[in-house]
């Protein structure tokens, strides 16, 4: 096995409200090798937006961590004081937010908001700063980067902002990129050039984790897939075998209702129901209540997380039986 | 793009001009509507007919409306506003130390506003919730509610009377403007207060915020650098339009501390039908409150990019 780049090992990240505590991240493991890009999949509110922000130390109150580990290339975050972590942030793990439109800020040129990424993690005359900021503008194809470095974000296109996101989160080149649904607000074209930017960025040595609720993107991007349902990890595979042996009840609802677009099918598979709500978790399986293969066993026992091949493993009782046999 | 800023200027200053001659045409016309001759109450009850007719006529108030108007405007853009009928000195003399003095209590007032209401609102807010949060909103809101008199005579009670460390009223050096100068920035510190809070508060969430802290900015670094500019922006609105009222006269507070400014020249005006001194009066405040409205629009040009190219 190659060294990781991150190591998550048994992540709960919870919500303290006056309702009660709301689990939004259970026991979720994941490991992205050098270079490798991970994809974590699922519906909104499935909690693979808050793994994020746990690794990045950036959730927000009431929320914190409960337990488990974070491992950036050995090195513990989850234990990290606001200061350590202000200092990994953006130079070690950067980040790259779903909303091009309101993740800039409207009253600071671009090419400053670039810069001081430089600027803080490294202790550089401004003219060298700026020229590092042209460099990586132009490297993720921004076109007349001089005339874009001054430019206000509401000047600049959709996909010109998300790129100069990405620009933002490459200019230190971390060990690790994440990309929280990062072309969801693009439209298509647009789309194909940032999922390309990405790949060329891994291709470099940048490890990626991709967020996205498209499993078109996931499957143009990711190595490796982890399925996420109400904050647990349901299936996680290599690309190929997770669309070629989905095993997960979710993960073929999933697939289905993707497949349904492409083929003449008139209607649109579905899933039936909705996301649970994650104060109130069912005591079986999460997606028991929602699940065509329901047993009577899965309304009252949590599945574990099996194994079921070579990197490819499935939280649910079927699967257990299955390879029982 | 230089070129439509300096067209938006421009166009502008016409309706600020519009603004201030048609202010001046409506005071014009009410004075005029107020029942009462002025004339009659310059001479005192015993005046006969013939004389107020004679002195009205010296004066130009048999002349049609529209003419009497279009004398006013030409005198006005000449510097010549009339003569007081009450204090019988020119209109010009009687404004310009008067504003001078309502300048000082502005710009005082205006110093504990902005600063007590800025500090306030921003602890408030990165309090937010908490008792300090609560502390600063409650005085925030008593200097809202709390009427100026009342707040004045406070003041005069327990820092001139009980604790003798001001003066009572009037200016005789800069010590005379501390009273005065809190009793009527307390409640524009309120509002600015509430509205630094609340426009924090509303920045912190926005998506940015989190984008500079994925940078590795501090929480601190993060307020200043990336919060800051933003929340101003409705805030830079409120103070302009606060300070353009503080200097058009503070009625209340200049007679309640016996200061010679502008509001206190107006209220001798009104009581004396003194109309060449009240049309004086109004028209500079006019002036004053479309600058400033105008003077804030530039600002928010100046402070936020988003609205330049429109401008």
């Amino acid at each position: 096995m190659t060294q990781s780049t991150l190591e998550v090992s048994h992540l709960y990240t919870s919500f303290f409200s006056e309702r009660g505590e709301i689990k939004a991240v259970q026991d979720v493991s994941m490991r992205i090798g050098k270079g490798q890009v991970v994809g974590v999949v699922g519906e909104s509110g499935c909690g693979k937006s808050m793994v994020a922000r746990s690794i990045m130390g950036l959730i927000k109150k009431p929320g914190k961590i409960v337990s488990g580990s974070i491992l950036l290339d050995g090195q513990e975050l989850t234990s990290l004081g606001e200061n350590e972590l202000c200092k990994i942030r953006g130079k070690d793990v950067s980040m790259v937010f779903q909303e091009p439109m309101t993740s800039l800020n409207p009253t600071m040129r671009v090419g400053l908001q670039v810069q001081e990424v430089v600027s803080i993690h490294e202790n550089v005359s401004k003219e060298e700063a700026r020229q590092r900021t042209l460099a990586i503008l132009s490297a993720v194809g921004i076109p007349e980067v001089k005339e874009r470095y001054n430019a206000y974000p509401h000047e600049l296109s959709g996909g010109l902002r998300q790129r100069v996101m990405i620009a933002m989160a490459m200019v230190m080149r971390p060990r690790l990129l994440i990309a929280d649904e990062p072309t969801t607000a693009l439209d298509a074209t647009v789309e194909a050039q940032i999922i390309a930017l990405l790949r060329q960025l891994a291709d470099n040595g940048t490890s990626v984790l991709i967020i996205s609720h498209n499993l078109g993107v996931i499957a143009q991007l990711a190595d490796h897939v982890y399925v996420m349902y109400a904050g647990h990890v349901v299936e996680s595979a290599s690309v190929f075998e997770l669309f070629d042996n989905p095993l997960h009840p979710y993960t073929l609802g999933l697939l289905r209702a993707v497949s349904s677009l492409r083929s003449q099918s008139k209607v649109l598979q579905t899933i039936p129901g909705i996301v649970p709500n994650l104060a109130h978790l069912p005591v079986g399986c999460s997606f028991a209540p929602r699940c065509d293969k329901c047993m009577a066993r899965c309304t009252s026992t949590q599945p574990e997380l099996v194994a079921v091949g070579s990197g490819h493993e499935v939280r649910c009782h079927l699967t257990k039986r299955v390879d029982a046999q | 793009m230089r070129g439509s800023v300096a067209q938006g200027v421009l166009r502008r200053l016409l309706y600020a001009l519009i603004a201030i001659v048609g202010v001046a045409a409506l005071v014009f016309v009410l004075l005029r509507m107020v029942p009462g001759n002025p004339v009659a109450t310059l001479l005192g009850e015993h005046a006969d007919n013939e004389t107020v007719e004679r002195i009205s006529s010296s004066l130009g108030l048999d002349q049609p409306l529209p003419v009497q108007f279009a004398n006013y405007l030409l005198g006005a853009l000449r510097g010549d506003f009339g003569e007081s009928y009450t204090l019988g000195k020119p209109v010009s003399e009687l404004i310009g130390p008067a504003f001078v003095n309502t300048l000082w209590l502005a710009l005082a007032a205006a110093l504990v506003a902005w600063v007590v209401g800025i500090a306030c609102g921003l602890f408030a807010a990165i309090r937010k919730g908490t008792i300090v949060d609560r502390l600063f909103m409650g005085f925030s809101l008593l200097g809202v509610s709390l009427p100026v008199f009342m707040v004045s005579m406070l003041l005069q009670y327990v820092f001139a009377r009980y604790l003798h460390w001001l003066p009572v009223a009037g200016i005789s050096d800069w010590t005379g403007y501390i009273l005065p100068a809190i009793a009527l920035g307390w409640g524009s510190a309120g509002s600015i207060a509430r509205l630094v809070r609340s426009s924090i508060i509303e920045v912190l969430q926005q998506d940015y915020i989190d984008t500079a802290r994925a940078k590795g900015r501090t929480n601190s670094q993060v307020l200043v650098l990336h919060a800051l500019r933003n929340a101003m922006l409705p805030v830079i609105t409120l103070m302009a339009m606060q300070f353009s009222g503080l200097l058009s006269g503070a009625v209340i507070t200049e007679t309640v501390f016996s200061i010679n400014g502008i509001g206190r020249l107006s209220v001798q005006a009104i009581a004396g039908r003194d109309i060449p001194l009240l049309q004086g009066t109004t028209l500079l405040c006019t002036f004053v409150i479309v600058m400033g409205n105008l003077a804030a629009d530039l600002l928010y040009n100046v402070c936020d990019p988003r609205v330049r190219k429109g401008a």
